[in-house]
This record gives C-alpha cells, sequence and structure tokens, in this order.
C-alpha cells in the first residue's frame, strides 16, 4: 500500500507535535517546554483579553512601514543605480561595505538618534531592508537583455516608455525577489529591535513572558511572530504571482513557491 | 596610469567623499559628536581597541561561533540536500519542512534556544546552524534536482557504479548551486551570531557593541562595525575564490552583484 504524496507531507509536523504533546502532558518535558495545547490556550486567552492582538498590531504597523520605506526606497536607487552610471558609481562601493555588517550594529545609534518608540524599529527595519532589495534592483536593470534595449531604442522608444514598457517589465522577477529576501530581513530586525528597546511589540511581549516565567505567553508570542512572517511572505507572493502573471512559467522561481 | 587613477577614483569617490562630509559636519557642530564622534576619533579608537587586543579577542570570539555554526550547517545540508533529491521518500516527508520554513522568521525560535542550550557559545552555534541550513539544503535540493537527467543515463548506461556516479557526475553537476547556497548562508552566519549576542552575552563582538553604546562610547560601537563589515568582506571574497578553484570550469558568479 503506497500513502499519498500529500499525507506523507505531514507525517513529520504531526509526528513532531504529537510527541511534543505527549511528552508535555507526561511531564517529561522541562518547565520551559510548554505542551502545545498549552500554547493554543495562552493564544486563545490572550487574544481574548486583547493583549496578544495589541502586540500584533504594534509589530504589523513598524514592519510594514518599515518594509515599505526601505523596499521603496531601494527599489527607486537600485533603478536608479542600473540606469545611470554616476548613481551606480555613489552607491557601489558604500552598499559593498555596508551590506557584510549585521544592521542590527546600528541598533545603539538608531535608538539615539530616534528614540526608544516607533521611529527607531521602524528606522532599523527600514534600513535593513533597503540593501537587499537596492542590490536586487540594480542587478535586474543591468541584466536586461541588450537586445530588447536595442530593439526599443531602434523602434523610436522615448525615455518614459523605455522605463515603464521595457525596464520594469523585464526586471519585475528580480525585483519581487529582491522584496521578498528585504521582507526576510525587516522581520529578523523588527524582532532583534524589539527585544532590545522593550516598547510593545511581539518581541517585548516575548521578554515579559520570559521575565515572568510564563513560557506559554512566550511561545504564543513566538507562534504569532513566526506565523507573521509567514504569512507576509505568502501575502509578497500572492502579489507577485498577480503581478507576473504568465511570466514565471518554467524558471526557477516557479520551484521556490 | 592617470587615466588608470582616475577610473578608480571615479568608482570609489563616494566613501572618501562621505567621510569628508561626516568629519565636515561633526566638526561644525551640526551634528552633536557625542552621537556622532568624528572621523578621526573612530580611527583613534579602532587604532586603540585592535592595539590592546580587545577587538581581537572578540573578533575571534564571533567569527569562531559563526565558523562552526556555518561549518555544521555545510556537513548537514548539502548531504541532506542530496538524499533528498534523490529519494522520493525523504523528499516527501522533508520538503514542505524547509519550503513552508523558509520565509518563517526563525530568530523567533531564539529565546527558546537559550533556554535549551544555555546562554553561552552553545545557543548561537546551534542558531546560526539552523539559519545556514535553510539556505544551503535549498540551493543545493534545487541543483540536485535540476541535474539533467540524460547526464546520468549516460553515466550509468557505461556502467558506472553508484559511488562512481555520485562522485563525477551529480556532485560536480551540482556544485554550482552548492556554492551560491554556501555563499548565501556564509554573512547569515556572522549576522545571526552577532545579533545573538547582542541579545545576550559577555564575549563577541555583539556584546562589545551593546556594551560600548550603553557607555556611550560611540567611537568603539563604530570601530566594531568596521571591523565585522572588512570581515564580510574578507570571507565573501574567500568564499568566491574558493568557488573560483573548484569549479574552474564554470564561469565566475557576479561579485555580490555590486563591485
Amino acid at each position: 500500500m503506497r500513502i499519498p504524496v500529500s499525507v506523507q507531507h505531514w507525517i513529520v509536523p504531526v509526528a513532531v507535535l504529537a510527541a511534543w504533546e505527549a511528552f508535555g502532558r507526561t511531564g517529561l518535558l522541562p518547565h520551559y517546554l510548554p505542551a502545545p495545547s498549552v500554547i493554543a490556550a495562552a493564544v486563545v486567552e490572550t487574544t481574548r483579553d486583547g493583549e496578544l492582538p495589541r502586540a500584533m498590531a504594534i509589530s504589523l504597523f513598524r514592519v510594514s512601514i518599515g518594509f515599505v520605506l526601505g523596499a521603496g526606497s531601494g527599489m527607486l536607487v537600485g533603478l536608479g543605480a542600473g540606469l545611470v552610471p554616476g548613481i551606480r558609481n555613489f552607491f557601489d562601493p558604500l552598499v559593498a561595505f555596508l551590506f557584510a555588517v549585521p544592521k542590527i550594529a546600528f541598533l545603539p545609534i538608531f535608538l539615539l538618534l530616534f528614540g526608544l518608540g516607533n521611529e527607531s524599529k521602524i528606522a532599523i527595519v527600514a534600513f535593513s531592508c533597503f540593501f537587499p532589495v537596492f542590490i536586487a534592483s540594480r542587478h535586474a536593470v543591468l541584466s536586461v537583455s541588450r537586445h530588447v534595449i536595442w530593439s526599443a531604442q531602434n523602434m523610436g522608444a522615448p525615455p518614459s516608455t523605455m522605463l515603464f514598457r521595457v525596464f520594469l517589465p523585464a526586471a519585475a522577477p528580480q525585483l519581487f525577489s529582491g522584496a521578498r529576501i528585504g521582507l526576510a530581513h525587516c522581520f529578523v530586525l523588527l524582532f532583534a529591535a524589539e527585544l532590545m528597546g522593550l516598547q510593545g511589540g511581539l518581541g517585548a511581549l516575548i521578554v515579559d513572558g520570559d521575565n515572568a516565567a510564563r513560557f506559554d505567553l512566550m511561545f504564543a508570542a513566538i507562534v504569532t511572530f513566526a506565523l507573521l512572517g509567514f504569512l507576509g511572505d505568502r501575502l509578497l507572493m500572492a502579489i507577485r504571482h498577480l503581478v507576473l502573471r504568465g511570466q514565471i512559467v518554467g524558471t526557477m522561481e516557479q520551484l521556490v513557491r | 596610469m592617470m587615466a588608470n587613477a582616475l577610473r578608480i577614483a571615479g568608482r570609489y569617490y563616494s566613501i572618501p567623499l562621505l567621510l569628508v562630509v561626516w568629519q565636515a559636519a561633526v566638526a561644525s557642530g551640526l551634528i552633536e559628536s557625542r552621537l556622532l564622534p568624528s572621523v578621526g576619533r573612530v580611527f583613534v579608537a579602532l587604532d586603540r581597541d585592535i592595539g590592546d587586543g580587545v577587538l581581537p579577542y572578540h573578533t575571534a570570539i564571533t567569527l569562531s561561533r559563526a565558523a562552526l555554526g556555518f561549518a555544521l550547517a555545510a556537513i548537514v545540508g548539502v548531504p541532506f540536500a542530496a538524499a533528498m533529491a534523490r529519494s522520493t521518500l525523504v523528499r516527501n516527508l522533508f520538503e514542505p519542512i524547509f519550503f513552508f520554513g523558509y520565509p518563517v522568521p526563525k530568530i523567533a525560535l531564539f529565546p527558546i534556544f537559550t533556554y535549551i542550550f544555555g546562554i553561552g557559545s552553545p545557543s548561537k552555534v546551534a542558531f546560526a546552524f539552523l539559519e545556514c541550513l535553510y539556505p544551503i539544503v535549498v540551493t543545493a535540493y534545487l541543483g540536485f534536482r535540476a541535474i539533467p537527467l540524460p547526464l546520468i543515463w549516460t553515466a550509468e548506461n557505461m556502467g558506472a557504479r553508484r559511488a562512481t556516479l555520485l562522485r563525477r557526475v551529480v556532485l560536480p553537476a551540482a556544485l554550482p548551486s552548492i556554492f551560491t547556497g554556501l555563499r548565501i548562508a556564509l554573512p547569515i552566519s556572522i549576522i545571526v551570531i552577532v545579533l545573538t549576542e547582542m541579545i545576550g552575552d559577555s564575549r563577541g563582538l555583539g556584546y562589545y557593541i551593546s556594551v560600548s553604546s550603553t557607555r556611550f562610547e560611540f567611537a568603539d560601537v563604530y570601530a566594531a562595525i568596521l571591523v565585522i563589515g572588512a570581515c564580510g568582506f574578507v570571507l565573501d571574497r574567500a568564499m568566491l575564490w574558493l568557488r573560483h578553484t573548484v569549479l574552474h570550469w564554470e564561469p565566475d558568479e557576479e561579485t555580490g552583484a555590486v563591485l
């Protein structure tokens, strides 16, 4: 008898959860690993009293504004750098150096400049999102086929047509890849900033649960944060799917769902 | 000669230009120098911290942790990706974990890691391992999957045994993807270690940055950032060199899409 593939996909996650639950019930797990059912109860409890939705709203607000600012500026500057050698020469050495630096290293400076509130978190999230998006956008423009550019120019396309009908459509798949990496950076930075900056949000809720030894609370916030990151990525991929209809069939992009 | 110098100046002018603007802004009092120390003071701090061995000490700790996590992820990840690509059962069992788990911000799990592995090196190495494992497995897996079947058929037809097939056909064909994954994972390992050191430790560059900033010694913070940037840059170049040496038959990957 063969097990259907769709069932096989679920074997490992379900087995892990079941073992976790079983060990948690029998008390074999250390106290800092509450059983999944206990975590689920904590999610329900904190959702009812509004603590979890409030923290989630704060985190979501910070990450979405930061992502829009960072990805937007990264795309604009990256497209500019791809099209104009002067802009490219200005940003390339800076990005080559800063790209390898963990952006969280700038957090103390951002905290001093922008305070402990939303501003510093949004700024550091946007700052870290800028780099992967910039690199992908710059690369996307530069790798547009010469023949496509020449053909369009040959047919007398004005600069605006070149930009909107040639460069942007050709670069769009890579723009989305950059935005996707940027979004992942956003969540990492937001988490670290909230953990250290302690002004609301899911990160602060995790620290609270940790300090109070309420591990069910801590896990509820962790699960919510992980889910938020996952859904954010799914949303971006859904948008990409709409924008790039028919452009990604048969490419590597299609494999990485 | 002259044209060459001009060309180089044209490509790299932005860093000295920004340093001059920075220095001018601090010197003119536009920016409070306590928040943003002057360029000169940063380099004095860099020189002092390297001279008295503080920065080399923390750098060595950060790099050794990152290297350990990265190496473990590579040693586990590449064979695992090969197993996933070659065996339907392994693929069906683990593919969803890697493809659905990929966008999950794994940093959220770090507090749990500190409980399981303690606050010191092990939790950080284990976390770097997890963060590096994903890009390594996913890119290597796609590489193993993308091997043209005629290559394998031809080798089998000529009587290649499984070990020969693996060593002479499958591995060389997948190596470019493996290197791509390793190159993505390498900076991640450093980023993750510095980040977790900032969250809580008493050693390493991340700790040095957070403790210097609480002492308002921002020249030291910038000095540490410079060191991290230099390490990341050198390691990326080393990885490219390794790729170039091992994959002498492949065209080089673009150098980080910049420079």
